[in-house]
């Protein structure tokens, strides 16, 4: 039961302390913009149509591409860069 | 009175006098006077020619002048209208100035980058700082199974039904490190209407390296479950045999998992890993071939321990080698059911994808510790599928819109199948339908399932050929054909465990078409 108790506060601790952004382009210059663009049109056929048919950016606002990028993450096992450079490409249609 | 006459004589004959006088002098002048006067005459003349003529002149120049006074007025209409032109054109100029004015001020706000912050805080302020979306998708579909033949003591009847699904997933992210995910998946199949929750997990980034996932989840089992289930994602209208009415592992699960991936090299060249713990595997019953059925409840007797699962998957391909992507993946699930009896499953898999051709592939195994000393329940699964865009067949006799449409095909090839030692019985039984007036009407198909009995033999074998038609890229009308091969051998075993041999097992067909939009 200690164990359990344990696990839960590192956990509860982890999780409050290391929380990092899953998608967020805030801060960044326009040239780090400009880098991830580049690398989101890379990437965006390839990682898109491993699974399914690559989804032109349009077919959402931004802030959707937000989440659905947060669970393409999740479920692709996405790297957190590739994640950043697509979700910059989808924002930008 | 008579001195009046007097006068007027006297006057009179004076003048006569004079006059005669005159004319005298003159009569002695008379040569000379002659030359003058027709001198003068002739100047006369003369001078009435010239005025002839300068009256002419005169007259040529009044014309002349008139037709200067007319040209005159010309030029001055034409020089006004030049005026009136010359006014529109300061004025157009004017409006065009205004006009690149405007456009130059249009251009500048277009070309000035937004200033993200004040733009940003506005949206926001819009949207609220937890936003949501609805994704998911929807699907009909029209079944049609020859059943020509049916398992030992199931009626049979060729089957051909409607079906619909509806599985909605919701999307919440109240902060960018934090997202909830929820799919719920609502159907009119053949049980009538139903609805099921598929998945609901909280998502945490911990860093760029870590992700837990918290809650019910697809199981992270090779790539099937949860990248290839979606109706809108597999490029066929079933699942593949190992996948679908006889699971060689449990489709879900509820518990934690530990994930994310990493560059190891250059762009594209990834790693990921997913580890997992959860309430176990679980079968309908403790006989030989019983299905999976899990997630497990934590109030089921049947299990007795947690389970434990890892995948790791490997992306060797640069993305600038042009060379496409190729995913190497391997996984394990391991459990205990049934009082401490353990389950085990591991298998391989890859995804290879270039240009307009798509191939990919599993394969896994499982073994089933059975109690009471009965020989293990061991299980096999595989498939393998390829499909190829037509993207770029152009042919030369079509004119450019069949092309058009003839890019948008498809075609696929897909062959899977199931090795096991046994089903059970019971667990077919529950798989048929009732039709009118409460009679058995065996085996049924579903939203996704052909409903073929030959999908339930111990070692079921399928030919799927498909043909989809991309009306956008998440839009796609799929047609499925089904050649069913199963091969002899296997038994089928009662809820008492009295195993029957499964014999001859017949062949079936079946054509599936469904119409899918991923949203």
């Amino acid at each position: 039961m200690k164990k359990i108790f344990a696990a839960i506060v590192l956990a509860t601790l982890t999780i409050g302390f290391v929380g990092a952004p899953a998608s967020a382009q805030e801060n960044l210059s326009p040239a780090e913009h400009k880098r991830l663009f580049r690398e989101g049109a890379q990437l965006w056929p390839v990682y898109c149509n491993t699974c399914h048919n690559a989804r032109p950016g349009s077919e959402k606002a931004p802030y959707e591409w937000d989440l659905i990028i947060m669970h393409m993450r999740t479920l692709g096992n996405l790297p957190a860069g590739d994640t950043r450079a697509l979700v910059e490409y989808l924002k930008a249609r | 009175m008579p001195a009046r006459r007097i006068l007027s004589i006297f006057l009179l004959a004076f003048g006569l006098v004079a006059l005669s006088r005159v004319g005298l002098a003159r009569a002695a002048d008379s040569g000379s006077d002659a030359a003058e006067l027709k001198e003068i005459r002739s100047e006369m003349r003369q001078l009435r020619e010239e005025r002839k003529r300068d009256r002419e002149v005169i007259h040529s120049l009044e014309i002349k002048v008139q037709q200067l006074e007319t040209k005159d007025s010309r030029v001055e209409t034409t020089t006004e209208q030049l005026h009136a032109t010359d006014q529109k054109l300061k004025e157009t100029t004017l409006e065009l100035q205004q006009t690149n004015a405007q456009v130059q001020t249009l251009q500048t706000k277009v070309d000035a980058p937004i200033a993200s912050p004040e733009f940003g805080e506005a949206v926001n302020r819009y949207l609220g700082s937890h936003s949501f979306t609805i994704a998911g998708a929807a699907g009909g579909s029209f079944i049609y199974d020859q059943q020509s033949g049916a398992l030992d003591g199931v009626s049979h009847v060729s089957q051909n039904s409607f079906f619909f699904d509806w599985e909605p997933m919701f999307l919440y992210r109240p902060t960018d490190w934090i997202m909830f995910e929820g799919v719920i998946s609502t159907a009119f199949g053949s049980t009538g209407t139903g609805v099921d929750l598929s998945t609901a997990d909280f998502q945490i980034f911990l860093n760029d390296y870590m992700t837990v996932v918290a809650g019910l989840f697809d199981q992270p089992f090779g790539d099937w479950y949860e990248n290839q289930s979606p109706m809108w994602v597999n490029r066929f209208v079933t699942a593949p045999l190992p996948f679908g009415v006889e699971p060689v592992v449990p489709p879900g699960e509820i518990g934690v998992q530990l994930r994310g991936g990493m560059q190891f090299g250059a762009l594209g060249q990834d790693f990921d890993y997913t580890v997992w713990g959860g309430n176990g595997p679980n079968f309908s019953s403790n006989v030989l071939g019983a299905a999976l059925s899990s997630p497990t409840a934590v109030a089921n007797s049947q299990t007795n321990g947690k389970s434990i699962g890892a995948r790791f998957r490997i992306y060797p391909l640069p993305v600038d080698s042009q060379m496409g992507r190729l995913e190497l993946g391997a996984s394990t699930y391991n459990g205990k059911w049934a009082n401490g009896n353990w389950y085990n499953s591991w298998g391989v898999d890859f995804n290879y994808f270039i240009g307009n051709l798509q191939a990919r592939g599993e394969w896994m195994e499982s073994y089933r510790q059975m109690p009471d000393g009965m020989g293990s329940d061991n299980r096999q699964g595989w498939y393998v599928q390829a499909g190829y865009f037509l993207n770029d067949l152009n042919v030369p006799c079509f004119p450019n819109k069949l092309n058009g449409y003839l890019h948008r095909f498809e075609p696929l090839v897909r062959y899977s199948g199931v090795n096991q030692r046994a089903v059970a019985s019971d667990d077919i039984e529950a798989a048929t339908g009732v039709g009118q007036g409460g009679f058995q009407a065996g085996l049924v198909p579903d939203f996704g399932i052909n409903g073929s009995p030959a999908t339930y033999a111990p070692h079921a074998r399928e030919v799927a050929l498909a043909l989809d038609y991309w009306i956008a890229p998440s839009i796609v009308w799929q047609n499925e054909f089904d050649l069913e091969l199963p091969q002899n051998g296997g038994a089928f075993v009662s809820p008492s465990g009295a195993v029957t041999p499964a014999g001859p097992i017949p062949n079936d067909r079946a054509f599936l078409s469904q119409f899918t939009i991923g949203f």
